[in-house]
This record gives structure tokens, sequence and C-alpha cells, in this order.
């Protein structure tokens, strides 16, 4: 065999393996779906009344179970062998979530005391809207973060 | 640690990129390979079966609801000859294989 050819070989090898670690599993509507759940959970909050706050929160844990049945599908279809996360990587991707829920959670508070203190109506669901738009715009992202860690500790080259 | 040994099974093309695909998976269901390798049912069958049949391919047959749902794995000995044929492709392309015999390659 040719060198030029095992080396055309060992490329169909990663070119496979980075398919897997790229593999579709959360679908894009997924994070918008998100974003739907954080709107309606913040609306409620924000309404005062009981009843609504608990139809809110029984409503997004129903919808994020529903939500989550594809995407729990999708992974275990094909599941990325354990043995490629390394306590490392698995601490950048810890890490990598917990920063991303920060921000998240950050960025909500800062938007609806500003809103608040602007006198303006409904600071709560305003805040719930950005923190979800926020989530379905740099959720993709992280995910890709995460697929390219993965990818550069099992290169194999 | 390996030793390199070209596998003329596993270096087969579609066998080559199913097998990788296997490599970098735990259970993997039929669906995806076919549709993530563009292959056909009967043609990723066959070549499931061909590795199944050394040994180099567990398949598992299970029922979700009323579907039927195949899934595919790479057995122990099925993972530590595609490590050692990808050292093999390594060592020829890095020019350090030795002059490959017939009884170094299967099929």
């Amino acid at each position: 065999m040719e060198p030029a050819d095992a080396a055309h070989a060992l490329a169909e090898i990663d070119r496979r393996r980075e398919q897997v670690i790229r593999r579709r599993v959360f679908p894009r509507w997924w994070w918008w779906a998100y974003a739907g759940l954080f709107f309606l959970l913040a609306t409620s909050v924000e309404s005062g009344s009981i009843v609504i706050v608990g139809a809110g929160i029984v409503l997004f844990a129903v919808g994020a179970f529903l939500v989550d049945i594809p995407v729990r599908r999708a992974a275990r279809a094909a599941t990325v062998r354990g043995e490629f996360a390394t306590p490392k990587s698995r601490l950048q991707s810890a890490l990598g979530l917990l920063g991303f829920v920060v921000v998240l959670v950050a960025l909500a508070l800062l938007t609806g005391l500003g809103w608040k203190a602007l006198g303006l109506p409904f600071p709560g669901t305003v805040a719930g809207a950005v923190a979800g738009v926020v989530f379905a715009l740099v959720g993709p992202l992280l995910v890709r973060w995460e697929a390219a860690v993965l990818l550069r500790r099992t290169s194999r080259r | 640690m390996s030793t390199p040994q070209f596998d003329g099974l596993i270096h087969a093309p579609t066998r080559l990129s199913l097998v990788a695909f296997l490599a970098s998976t735990e259970w993997v269901e039929f669906k995806v390979l076919r549709d993530s390798l563009e292959l056909s049912d009967s043609a990723l069958s066959k070549q499931l079966t061909t590795l199944e049949s050394t040994g180099y391919v567990e398949i598992r047959k299970a029922f979700v609801g009323k579907r039927p749902r195949t899934s595919a794995r790479l057995t122990a000995d099925g993972r530590t000859a595609f490590e050692r044929h990808v050292l093999a492709l390594q060592e020829i392309v890095s020019g350090t294989a030795l002059a490959m015999g017939p009884s170094d390659s299967r099929e």
C-alpha cells in the first residue's frame, strides 16, 4: 500500500470520528422551545397569582420533559465513547456550562432590575424573554465549542 | 500496547467508514449508521453481517413499543483490530512499515 492511500484511509477515519462528535443531537427548534418555556415561566411568576405561578411551573416541567424526548432519543441512538472525554475536557465542559448559566442568570437579573428601575412594565417577563433569546442563540455555539474541545482532545495526528 | 497489523477486512472502503464510526461510539442504531454513512439498508446489513461473522461487531435487536430497533457496536476484538489497523496505517504514512506480506493481512 502506498503512503498516500494510507493517509487517505486515516483521513477517512478522522472524518468519521468528527462526524460522530459533531452529530447534531439538539435540533434548532429545541433551543427556541426552551426560550418559549423560560418566557412562559417568567410571565407566570410575574403574575403574582399562586395559581398561575403553579400552572406555569407545571407547564414548564411538562414542556421541558416533552421537548427533551427527541433529544434523549437522538443522544441514545449513537453515544460518543466515554473514554474520549478526559477529566480535563469534562472540567472544561462543566465550566463552560456553568459560565453559560451564570451569564444567563446575570443577564436576566440585570435586564429585569434595569427595566424595573426605569419604571417600565413587566420586568420579569422581559427578563425571561431576553434570557430565552440569548439561550437560543448562544446555546448552539456552546455545543459546537464543546465538540471542538472533544475533537482537539481526540485528534490522532 | 497494540502492535500494528494491517487488516484487509476492515480496510475495504465501506467497512473502514463503518468501523471508524463504530469505534467512536458505544451502541449505534442502524438508522443512524445508514444515514451517516449514506448506505442502503441492504448494503449496511451486508457489511454488518460480515463484521459480525468475524466477531468484530455485536448486533442487538430490541423492540421499542412495537417497533424493532437494531443497534451495533464494536466488540473488544473489533476494537483491538481497528486500533492495530490504524497503527499500521500510521506506520505506512510515516514510512516505517516493513514490507507487508500475505500473512500480514486478513481476507
